[in-house]
């Protein structure tokens, strides 16, 4: 055991024991990363916060690897006595991903699960009210995803200005509107 | 008998536009006479779809997007982003360099509590004040606008150092900004922080629970109103934040006013800090560079930074995957706990007049909600 890490290295030594299956690495000081299976995951951040005082809930993220098909949920929590910061990863099938809720251990991972639901579109099990947060009726696929395809989607739903249909030059429709010719811009070596 | 006598609910629509907030964000209220009894809030008039747009964008051209996803205080995110990509790619940063963003962080606290204070005191009927401190910040404004060319959006810190060196007699200048804020506290103090309007409306109202802040995902003054010394430059020091004397403030009361004296005092504290800053600060290169930003290939990997905002905890998630463009950045800003969760749970009985002045306490910025 390096002296180094020794807050790092205890703190692994009692996840390995408490879960065995938990693959933990230590990242640096500080940071500690644990890929985790989704089943389990509420019970294992409960004895997270509840044992090794990881109280602060940083923030949930989702990220999306379209090539594995999978989502990764990350779970940001912070220890106020350790000073360590610890990332739980859980990967979830992309077709149907399910995850169940952590809002009863923290108010605030509503707010974060109806995001990611909205966003992602993650099912989360034993939500209190998955309603709609920054979007409002929503039909079309999620569109944090990363198949959603920004471009086609606002060719679909905006207009483009006037004098920009057709890649048409603007400064062209500019010039004929105050009756002048396009000046030359163009850079002399 | 009228409904208010009878007690019946009746919903009252606080927004998108009005005075706690810097931004434009919705809250749905029940209320019984002049008590609220529950709410709910509806974000969603801001979003700009940043991190979206970031997945397609250069990792050079990140920076210019970052800084706007909070208006008032744009410098902690370019800094957490840049600090991000370092942390990932493993680049160093030259000394004086880190120096220069923590003058500018904390230039830019000065200026968001300035704001603040307009904002506070405006809500609370205070119609002086904000004309004076939105004056004052313009001369923190001025400075930014020579040290980077933007008045509000800086695009100043980016990966690797910062943009360009101090121009010449930069710190002299910015000296006798900070000479003229600190007297001018004197006369914030006599207008706002002991003013007795400002102290009856403050003063035991919109208590967090001292026990619960932590767990709630309180950060920043809020926290330290509670009396709980957390602070990240403290916590998990960053940049210069562990060469400088400063002492982490609180202020025991969990209230508004306990909120404000945190700042006023944080403040006073900033003020001291640049000073020492501009006296420590080496000579060398500011820029550490990195390849052509058209062919900047990140190495994959992910790193969570924090820095001390001037409303707390503001945290970025940087995932690479190798490639030209960002994989995912989320950005954690300290309002999307407070602005939502939190503040609807202290919404319970509260007066429809202390909730713009409630929120205003607790920095809600409904642009870094949404992003």
């Amino acid at each position: 055991m390096s002296t180094q890490f020794a807050i790092e290295e205890e703190l692994k030594q009692s996840i390995n024991n408490a879960f065995r299956s938990a693959k933990v690495t230590i990242k640096r000081q500080g940071r500690i990363n644990v890929e985790f299976r989704s089943g389990i995951l509420p019970a294992f951040v409960s004895y997270l916060k509840e044992y090794l005082d990881f109280k602060h809930l940083v923030m949930m993220s989702c990220v999306d690897w379209l090539e594995d098909n999978e989502f990764e949920i990350v779970y940001h929590l912070w220890s106020y006595d350790h000073k360590v910061h610890i990332m739980v990863k859980v990967r979830l099938d992309r077709e149907k991903p399910v995850m169940q809720s952590i809002s009863k251990l923290w108010d605030q991972a509503e707010t974060y699960e109806r995001e990611i639901h909205e966003m992602n579109g993650v099912e989360f099990e034993g939500h209190p009210g998955m309603r709609d947060f920054i979007l409002e009726d929503w039909e079309d696929l999620p569109p944090m995803r990363r198949d959603f395809k920004t471009r086609e989607f606002v060719d679909k739903t905006y207009e483009w200005r006037t004098g920009r249909e057709d890649k048409q030059d603007v400064r062209e429709t500019i010039a004929k509107q105050y009756d002048t010719e396009v000046p030359d811009f163009k850079n002399s070596k | 008998m009228s409904e208010i006598m009878q007690e019946k609910e009746t919903t009252l629509y606080l927004g998108p536009q009005h005075p706690g907030i810097t931004g434009n964000m919705m809250i749905e209220l029940k209320v019984t006479g002049d008590t609220v009894q529950r709410g709910r809030t509806h974000v969603g008039y801001l979003h700009r779809g940043f991190e979206k747009l970031m997945e397609e964008r250069l990792w050079m051209q990140c920076f210019p997007i970052v800084c706007r996803i909070c208006v008032p205080e744009p410098d902690p995110n370019e800094e957490n982003l840049a600090r991000g990509i370092e942390e990932i790619e493993g680049r160093e940063v030259p000394e004086r360099a880190k120096y220069i963003r923590t003058m500018v962080l904390e230039l830019s606290r000065m200026a968001t509590y300035l704001l603040w204070m307009g904002g506070q005191s405006g809500s609370a009927g205070l119609y002086t004040m904000p004309q004076w401190t939105v004056g004052d910040r313009d001369y923190i404004i001025d400075l930014f606008e020579e040290l980077t060319g933007g008045r509000v959006y800086h695009m100043y810190i980016w990966a690797g150092g910062v943009r360009r060196d101090l121009p010449d007699g930069f710190a002299g200048r910015v000296r006798k900004v900070l000479d003229y804020l600190e007297e001018r506290l004197t006369d914030y103090d006599r207008l706002l922080f002991e003013n007795a309007v400002f102290l009856k409306r403050a003063q035991g109202v919109g208590i967090i629970d001292k026990n619960k802040a932590e767990e709630w995902g309180v950060v920043g003054p809020p926290l330290r109103g509670c009396g709980i010394a957390h602070d990240v430059r403290k916590d998990e020091p960053y940049e210069v934040y562990d060469k400088l004397d400063w002492e982490v403030i609180t202020h025991e009361g969990s209230d508004v006013y306990s909120r404000a004296m945190v700042r006023r005092k944080e403040f006073e504290q900033s003020i001291s800090i640049v000073r020492q800053v501009l006296d420590k600060m080496p000579e060398g290169p500011v820029y550490n560079p990195g390849p052509n930003p058209l062919k900047w290939k990140v190495p994959a990997g992910d790193a969570y930074v924090r820095t001390e905002s001037a409303r707390g905890e503001f945290g970025y998630y940087v995932v690479s995957d190798g490639s030209l463009k960002p994989r995912r950045v989320h950005v954690r800003g300290p309002a999307y706990v407070h602005g939502v969760s939190l503040l609807e749970k202290m919404l319970k009985g509260m007066n429809i007049a202390d909730v713009s002045f409630i929120m205003n306490s607790l920095g809600t910025c409904p642009p870094e909600i949404e992003r």
